[in-house]
């Protein structure tokens, strides 16, 4: 046997005696530890110092020398171990050291982002928005048809969308339509959830011969668009999509629970405010970004854009079967990261998906 | 877009400071991007939406000032005076594509003369960023940022037969633009020819040969109406966008084409001098008809929660141009302006009394009805593996969802088909949508290695997508884990993990050989029947293709498999208040005999008593002590009753028999 492996088996014994007699939790299974690693007859110690006779001549000094601190040590730790149960707990003697550092426990974190779309759903959840999730490889329905984007809208070039490569994607092998099918694509919104959220209520309600439920969702998850990645911009990101849909949902309606999210995420002492601006989204009309009072660290007061929102264009709503005579809905979207990288004052996305611990050990 | 302030006071009063008009138009739908002061004037700088085009020159931004200010907004009536032969004489055009171009005018002036232009006009083409050429060429800009219509000035003399065609590219055309560069046309492209060649990309650019220079005495002026779609390919495919692509892009105002022609007729009348041809020449249609839209009054409270006076209502909708062609106690009627393609609905009716009326005006504090939300049995089980995780030291990480080609077979555990791919990476190399987590968790463990980071303990929680034919592919939700602990410490989280969230659940592994596991440290995971996950420690050649310098651990678990043996609602049982005994065992058996073997006979023949199997070591093996090819099993029971004590009798007897049916069906022996 050679020197090396005979010495890696007293470490391997030294450690285990050690841990062993730590985790016996009283003196009866202390002794059955010790039994096991220091009797005379079986012991483990006893079976690695037969190891002691194979080492080569010339390493047995070497081999025995380290055999007789190891025992010392295991017999030491034995003492120990017997003190301590004895006099029921902690390490005892008039020597404890209250400074000396408590043994560390290594607790993981959560990744920002996740702790951020759980604040946001928690939120959401008290404010009557069931989580809802959906595919991120989309089709084209879904992704732009259904949320009136025709395929005349600058929104589906190409350069600004994740298309797959039609090999792979579908159809399957022999159909003949597959030509014509437009491709799948990696989601470039969270919208696309509310159309499958909508159009399962719609034939739920054709089933049962009602009319289509009140909506009232939210869908976070990743969505893909194809920017360069630099300190503000990263291909992938996270958005949290709103959408009320019920009889007389109106804006105030959108106002008023974006300004109790954001009171809810933001506020704590300071009264938070929401204010709309007009914009353009095929998907809504009237469209809006909203912004919220800001205070920040050095508590000056400033609007922060949260994303945007609008009323359901009643093109959207009649694309998945709900009668915008009889019902009217809100949606709203916000980027995580911006809301995340603001509360913790990351300043590059990057850092996000980096994934260095140092960093992660942060949050 | 960026609007001069001198500028805009030609069309409407500005007796407001800059900050409240900006404000203002903040507000109301141009977006402030900046302001800068340039010479007396000042640059204004507003983000102007894809649907709003007419804000693409002063005078929309001034009617936008004018409807808020409710100001009078005053426009040039654009009345050049002919004194020329009839154009027709001078010029012919001819629309071979009018899917292309629905409408081309032209006017044509003659012996005007080339020269700088007045320092007015260079002024606000500076406060704009925009070149300042010469008189002629300064002017069609101006018209163009005034009203919003781009023009294009053709040097007559340079067109063969003085003749415009609109056409569609010829397969190899090739065109020198005016910016000197030379680019092929993309097939069915619009383009401009004279009687012989391509003069100009139709919307985006005009050519080199043809364009006005300081020796041009006679020019045509060109103002049409391009197909968006076509001008954006174009525009895009040869990647020339200009300032008039990105108007056509967005549509222009069909009744603003022949102003625009007037208006820059007019000034190069007024600047350069030459005899405007009577008439114009003018091909295509008329815009179409607008239809009239109606507007429910009690639509306004039902969509934006608050009334508008109807009065009001109409107010707002007059001064942007709608023409009214009704009006009652229940709604109006009105007709768009030519100049807003984007208001078709009553929907948009009610988006511009909302934006001009205000949204400040919408309260903040409606009382939204109250309902209750439910939480997904998913996100409860992700919560407790996030819980469990923490616990167990592990760090959550967030990778890409695409990876490098050359990693995807280095691990297939749940998939041989071939990846999903993305037409263009989601980042560098990053082109295959994945189909285990597990890569992605090496890479960053490598980059953790690199920063010399220790305790590299990461985990994972995302989506994986597997391809199906015909259909959306199948995207399964996996938990990965990275460990730099040893197999049996990760395998202990898992199964801490398992009891976690599906107490009672039926975990079992075996022996499962992949590549990327060193050979009998791979295990396959399965809850009941259903592979649930794998795990093992990663070989020499899987370190090596991830650039690894240290030993680790893997595990993938797909969590769909997991949540669906998921116990959301705990059952307390009765818990035995009669003390425990424990007893150790110590079983000599053939190597290859299995633990779970052992486990499930101790638990069979444990008579009701046996409350824990506690498994200690396995690894003593020794020929002389134990004989060839055995190996020592340690382990201890804990046995209870549930109705008495039980006693040390009782106990050994349990014991015996335990003892008894292993040496029975597994051959193992109890060790003196």
């Amino acid at each position: 046997m050679a020197l090396a492996e005979f010495l890696a088996s007293l470490d391997k014994l030294a450690e285990q005696a050690q841990t062993a007699f730590r985790s016996a939790d009283s003196l009866p299974a202390l002794e059955v530890v010790r039994v096991e690693l220091l009797g005379a007859k079986a012991g483990l110690l006893r079976r690695v110092q037969q190891g002691l006779g194979a080492v080569d001549q010339a390493d047995k000094p070497a081999a025995g020398k380290r055999f007789n601190e190891v025992k010392q040590l295991i017999e030491g730790a034995l003492a120990d171990a017997q003190n301590k149960l004895a006099h029921g707990g902690e390490d005892v003697g008039d020597g404890l050291d209250v400074t000396v550092p408590g043994r560390p426990l290594r607790v993981g974190h959560l990744h920002p982002i996740t702790q951020t779309i759980c604040e946001m759903k928690d939120i959401m959840g008290r404010l009557g928005f069931t989580a809802v999730e959906g595919p991120e490889i989309e089709d084209d329905w879904h992704n732009f048809e259904a949320l009136n984007i025709p395929l005349s809208h600058p929104a589906r070039d190409p350069l600004d969308n994740f298309y797959l490569a039609a090999a792979g994607a579908r159809p399957a092998q022999g159909e003949t339509a597959g030509e014509n099918l437009p491709p799948l694509l990696l989601r470039s919104q969270t919208s696309t959830v509310q159309i499958r959220v909508m159009e399962a209520g719609v034939a739920e309600a054709a089933k049962g011969g009602g009319l289509p439920p009140p909506v009232r969702i939210i869908s976070l998850g990743r969505v893909y668009r194809p920017d360069t990645a630099d300190a503000t911009h990263y291909p992938m990101f996270h958005q949290i999509e709103g959408l009320l849909v019920d009889r007389e949902v109106t804006m105030a309606d959108l106002k008023s629970v974006l300004r109790l999210f954001c009171q809810s995420y933001f506020g704590g002492e300071d009264e938070v405010h929401v204010r709309f601006r007009p914009s353009f989204f095929p998907f809504t009309e009237p469209s809006v970004e909203v912004d919220m009072n800001w205070r920040d660290a050095q508590g000056n007061s400033s609007w922060m854009e949260m994303g945007g929102a609008g009323m359901v264009d009643p093109n959207v709503l009649r694309a998945v079967g709900y009668d915008p005579e009889q019902v009217s809905g809100f949606a709203f979207g916000l980027g995580v990261e911006r809301i995340c990288m603001r509360q913790h004052g990351i300043t590059d996305i990057r850092a996000l998906y980096q994934n260095d611990i140092r960093f992660l050990a942060q949050f | 877009m960026i609007v001069s302030w001198n500028w805009l006071k030609d069309y409407v009063n500005l007796d407001m400071p800059v900050d409240a008009l900006t404000e203002r138009l903040t507000l109301s739908g141009l977006n402030l991007e900046g302001v800068e002061k340039v010479g007396d004037d000042v640059a204004i700088d507003l983000e102007v939406t894809s649907n709003r085009p007419d804000c693409l020159g002063h005078i929309g931004v001034a009617r936008e000032v004018s409807v808020l200010w409710k100001q009078k907004l005053s426009e040039p009536k654009a009345r050049p005076v002919a004194t020329g032969p009839a154009v027709s004489d001078l010029a012919r055009v001819e629309v071979a594509a009018p899917e292309l171009c629905s409408r081309y005018t032209a006017r044509v002036i003659r012996g005007i003369k080339i020269g700088p232009s007045p320092q007015w006009l260079k002024n606000r083409l500076r406060t704009l960023g925009i070149a300042v050429i010469n008189n002629v060429v300064d002017i069609s800009n101006y018209v163009m940022m005034e009203c919003g219509q781009p023009l294009h000035l053709f040097d007559l003399a340079t067109l063969a037969s003085q003749k415009i065609v609109v056409r569609q590219s010829q397969p190899g055309e090739m065109l020198t633009a005016i910016n000197h560069q030379t680019y092929q046309l993309p097939a069915a492209a619009c383009v401009i020819a004279d009687g012989s060649r391509a003069v100009a990309l139709g919307g985006v650019m005009g050519g080199a040969d043809t364009e006005v220079t300081p020796d041009t005495q006679d020019v045509l002026i060109e103002a049409a109406s391009f197909d968006p779609l076509a001008v954006r390919n174009l525009a895009r495919g040869l990647r020339l966008h200009s300032p008039s692509s990105y108007r056509f892009e967005r549509g222009v105002d069909p009744d603003r084409i022949d102003w625009a022609s007037r208006r820059c007729a007019e000034l190069i009348l007024e600047l350069a001098g030459g005899s405007l041809a009577e008439g114009a020449i003018d091909v295509g249609q008329p815009a179409s008809e607008r239809e009239t839209i109606k507007l429910r009054f009690p639509q306004l409270p039902r969509i934006l929660g608050i009334d508008v006076p109807a009065a009001e209502v109409q107010a707002i909708l007059a001064d942007l141009g709608c023409a009214e062609s009704h009006v009652c106690d229940h709604c109006l009627k009105v007709v768009p302006p030519s100049w807003r393609a984007d208001l078709t609905r009553e929907i948009d009716l009610i988006e511009e009394v909302a934006r001009v009326h205000g949204y400040d005006q919408i309260p903040e504090d409606a009382s939204v009805k109250m309902v209750a939300s439910t939480r997904s049995e998913e996100d409860r089980v992700l919560e407790q593996v996030r819980g469990v995780l923490g616990a167990a030291g592990f760090d959550e990480a967030m990778t890409l969802s695409a990876v490098d080609r050359n990693w995807v077979d280095t691990f297939r555990p749940w998939s041989d088909a071939a990846p999903l791919t993305v037409s263009t990476p989601v980042l560098r190399r990053a082109e295959c949508l994945r189909q285990t987590l597990v890569p992605s968790l090496l890479e960053a463990r490598r980059n953790n290695e690199k920063l010399f980071n220790s305790d590299i303990e990461l985990f994972e929680i995302a989506s994986v997508y597997l391809p199906r034919d015909g259909d959306l592919p199948d995207q399964c939700r996996m938990l990965a884990i990275t460990s730099g602990g040893q197999f049996l410490d990760l395998k202990g989280v898992v199964e801490t993990l398992v009891a976690t969230v599906a107490p009672g659940a039926n975990l079992t592994a075996s022996e499962w050989e992949d590549p990327l596991f060193k050979s009998g440290r791979g295990c396959e995971l399965r809850l009941g029947e259903r592979l649930c996950g794998v795990l093992g420690e990663v070989s020499p050649w899987g370190l090596e293709q991830f650039e690894l310098r240290s030993s680790t651990v893997v595990a993938e678990l797909n969590l769909g498999v997991l949540v669906d043996h998921a116990v959301p609602i705990r059952r307390a049982v009765k818990l035995s208040s009669f003390p425990p005994v424990r007893r150790d065992l110590n079983i000599v058996v053939e190597e290859g005999v299995r633990w779970a073997d052992i486990r499930r006979i101790v638990l069979a023949h444990g008579a009701n008593v046996v409350e824990s199997i506690e498994f200690q070591d396995d690894s003593y093996r020794d020929p002389d002590q134990l004989g060839q090819g055995k190996k020592s099993v340690l382990f201890s029971i804990g046995l209870r009753s549930a109705s008495d004590t039980l006693t040390n009798e009782r106990a050994d007897a349990v014991r015996s028999e335990i003892v008894a049916a292993l040496g029975q069906e597994l051959g193992g022996q109890l060790r003196a």
